[in-house]
């Protein structure tokens, strides 16, 4: 994979811009707070694409939670070749039985990782386990999971930026573009 | 981690049309979906003696999901006939649940899993067969479409009298068991068919 110096440059379009996504992010975190008041909340936040959401979001959540991070292995990584099966790469650091989990994704789209997480924490017997994603991309969902709290659905289109990556780069994206065809097909 | 759902055994062979199947199977796996290779075959197209005319075996079942898939990678006007297809299955049964994967939809996949490079392999039209090691050369050459032409499920259920057996195509079928299966549905759908 090739990308340019400027990744700005290989975005056709932008989708969201830092204000949207900023005032997205504010309007989620005080429907979460007003949801889950007086309650034991931990945010549970799926790397590594989730990172800059779960930062922004649990600032803008005003209850006293816990955080914590979990990463799985993806089809076709290198780490996951031998065993074949998704693999829990980082679990969670502290147990969850008894508290109100919500899972903190960036992107939704085939659901196959959500759908594996799910069950797996269920496995931990948390009190209630919700979902929450900042993009939701039905047109690709093969796994029908409720999704909670959801920033923007958008359309079917290869996105990077705000956490989200090509080949573990343009995570640093301050908004949400389009990726250029020319640098997947490259 | 243990998981009363996860797949640890080895998979049989099922003998797959395309490599987009197989790998889209792959994937099933590594995220632990349960999932069957066409089990069931559909009855779409009665003559007006009521026997089956035209049937559709959707290329998997997930269970947990109580849904169909549909893989097409094929070209535009294979496309128009599984999505004509796909429309009759709906309607004549309602409350089934199936999802049609298109060519950009498993691109888009194979991107998000960096396996780009797989996808001119998996993509196209006839290169997409892979010949059964036993299959002659015409077989192995022959166009997965032949797996919804109407001669496919002929074998499950009575065919019309008089109608032509149509080419076949050389293919596995996933098992026995499964063959069983499916024989028994497509018996259950053809003698509750509506009236034509």
């Amino acid at each position: 994979m090739k990308h340019s110096q400027d990744l700005t440059a290989d975005v056709a379009e932008v989708l969201l811009t830092e204000e949207q996504i900023a005032a997205k992010v504010a309007q989620m975190g005080q429907q979460i707070s007003a949801d889950y008041a007086g309650r034991e909340l931990t945010l549970v936040s799926v790397l590594k694409g989730s990172l800059p959401f779960m930062a922004d979001l649990m600032r803008r959540i005003s209850l006293p939670l816990r955080i914590d991070l979990m990463e799985v292995s993806s089809y076709g990584g290198a780490s996951t070749e031998s065993s074949g099966l998704v693999r829990i790469l980082k679990d969670l650091s502290a147990p969850i039985d008894g508290r109100d989990v919500l899972l903190v994704e960036d992107i939704i789209d085939t659901g196959l990782t959500l759908n594996y997480l799910l069950r797996y924490l269920k496995g931990k017997n948390p009190r209630s386990i919700k979902v929450c994603s900042l993009l939701d991309k039905p047109a690709r969902r093969l796994v029908e999971i409720p999704i909670d709290y959801v920033g923007f659905e958008i359309p079917d289109a290869f996105v990077v930026g705000y956490g989200l990556d090509f080949g573990e780069v343009y995570r640093n994206l301050r908004f949400v573009g389009v990726l250029r065809p020319e640098a997947y097909e490259s | 981690m243990t998981d009363e759902h996860a797949i640890l055994g080895p998979r049989p062979d099922y003998g797959f049309a395309h490599a987009s199947e197989a790998e889209f199977a792959r994937i099933l796996d590594f995220y632990q979906v349960t999932w069957d290779y066409e089990p069931s075959v559909f009855p779409i197209l009665w003559d007006l003696d009521g026997n089956v005319l035209e049937s559709f075996a959707p290329d998997f079942y997930l269970p947990d999901l109580e849904l169909f898939i549909e893989l097409t990678t094929l070209q535009q006007r294979l496309v128009r006939k599984k999505n004509r297809k796909v429309r009759r299955l709906r309607e004549l049964y309602p409350g089934l649940r199936i999802k049609l994967f298109y060519a950009r939809d498993f691109r888009a996949l194979m991107l998000k899993y960096g396996r780009a490079a797989l996808l001119s392999e998996l993509s196209g039209t006839l290169g997409q067969m892979m010949p059964h090691p036993e299959a002659d050369d015409s077989a192995a050459a022959e166009p997965r479409s032949g797996a919804f032409d109407p001669s496919v499920p002929l074998d499950l259920v009575p065919a019309a009298p008089g109608a032509s057996p149509g080419p076949r195509l050389h293919r596995d079928r996933p098992s026995r068991a499964a063959r069983r299966r499916a024989m028994r549905k497509a018996a259950e759908a053809a003698a509750h068919a509506p009236a034509t």
